[in-house]
């Protein structure tokens, strides 16, 4: 098991106060805390912050953390013989856990977990994942292997990691963001209590072609100046095959053409729209030719885009 | 190894959650829940008290006020305007996903 230096993670020296402690806990957890900072390692601190806090805000946490001894963080360590006063940690062997984890057995232990002989039932802990799928899984629906590892204590009482791997059926109807809820599949309770949850949450694999919206799609329309001046009926994919789609004349960049039903299927056999967005093109390099014809229309047509420029 | 199959319940508006549920999945008490509803907060599908339910899209706001009450001891009063505000962003942030995602990439 690695050491972890809970006094250095919150910045307070050995001797530091309640009130030190629970002072720099706050100015941290503002910086880190994942529900206010958008900082993507901020969890990870934040978790690193929330265990050192969980341990030394308490009296007797501390007190056994502090029995632990002085080490560098990262070194490879025991905690004593019958340490924190717990019997029967001879033996064991801390290979598979954190600190972390053994703080919550110490915890576990308090309350009267399983090694005190009483039968106050715990609960299970609650786990979030996240989890990508393509958008292709979401309209048709698709299955994902979920995996994760938990502490619980094995046949002969040792705490140890424990992988958890599991099927979950994730049905169509799925949108970019959806948060889903696995009942029981977190970690294990203790002295019949209830197992906790698993909490999932689902984001798309970005597509190379479609942004979706809730049930809806977008999808960008390339169209040729004369297509967007004249109308024309253009080909445009979708999840279930190409369609044809009839661009009206006169429409203008930005304009949104709509595809009933060609979204998302929602969870009651609806579907979303799928929504074109157009943008006219014009080609980088015009050929000799294009640039002949470009320039006649120039002269040939009336069309002023900034008429409204003069009327200011 | 032993790989079992679970089925995923929704948490959005396409499923309710009772009072009694929405306090063992957030970990608020059901007395906390009942505060939130009488400040505005927290809004029951039906008014009837005894059979209050709740759109499932509230398990995850409650879940982060109750991570929030617990890392920075929250004050009540804070407590019901943290939720108003939590469901505010989110609403924001579904907002502005939809606005990127109809500008040309």
């Amino acid at each position: 098991m690695k050491f972890k230096d809970y006094y250095e993670i919150l910045g307070v020296v050995r001797t530091a106060t309640q009130d030190d402690i629970k002072k720099a806990y706050r100015k941290l957890a503002h910086q880190y805390h994942p529900d206010v900072s958008k900082d993507p390692a901020g969890e990870e601190k934040f978790k690193e912050i929330g265990e050192a806090y969980a341990t030394l805000k308490d009296a007797e946490k501390r007190a056994a953390y502090d029995e632990l001894g002085r080490h560098p963080s990262g070194e490879e360590f025991r905690p004593p013989p019958n340490w924190g006063g717990q019997q029967g940690t001879q033996g064991y062997s801390f290979d598979d856990v954190d600190l972390s984890d053994l703080f919550a057995s110490f915890s576990k232990g308090r309350q009267g977990g399983q090694h005190q002989g009483r039968s106050m039932p715990i609960p299970g802990q609650d786990y979030e994942l996240a989890t990508q799928i393509s958008l292709e899984d979401a309209f048709n629906g698709t299955t994902v292997e979920l995996s994760f590892t938990v502490p619980e204590y094995d046949a002969q009482g040792q705490l140890k990691r424990v992988p958890h791997t599991f099927k979950a059926r994730i049905p169509q109807g799925v949108t970019d963001g959806q948060k889903m809820l696995l009942r029981g599949k977190g970690g294990k309770g203790a002295n019949g209590g209830s197992d906790g949850n698993l909490y999932l949450n689902i984001s798309f694999i970005p597509h190379r072609l479609f942004r979706a919206v809730d049930h809806d799609l977008f999808i960008d329309l390339p169209l040729t100046v004369s297509e967007a001046a004249l109308g024309a009926t253009v080909k445009v994919p979708t999840l279930e095959g190409a369609v044809n789609l009839k661009v009206p004349e006169g429409i203008t960049s930005g304009q949104k053409l709509r595809i009933g039903k060609r979204g998302l299927p929602s969870k009651n056999q609806e579907h979303g729209d799928l929504y074109a967005v157009v943008q006219i093109v014009v080609p980088a390099k015009p050929s000799d030719k294009e640039r002949e014809l470009f320039k006649q229309l120039a002269e040939a047509s009336t069309f002023n885009p900034r008429a409204h420029f003069e009327q200011e | 190894m032993n790989i079992d199959f679970t089925e995923l319940v929704w948490l959005d508006h396409r499923q309710e959650v009772s009072l009694g549920e929405l306090a063992e999945l957030s970990g608020l008490a059901q007395e906390e829940l009942r505060q939130l509803v009488d400040s505005g907060a927290l809004t029951p599908v039906n008014a009837d008290e005894k059979q209050w339910s709740f759109s499932g899209q509230y398990v995850m706001s409650t879940r982060t006020l109750c991570r929030l009450k617990q890392d920075f001891e929250l004050e009540p009063n804070a407590f019901a305007l943290t939720l108003v505000f939590l469901e505010r962003i989110r609403t924001l942030e579904l907002k502005l996903q939809a606005l990127d995602s109809q500008q040309p990439a």
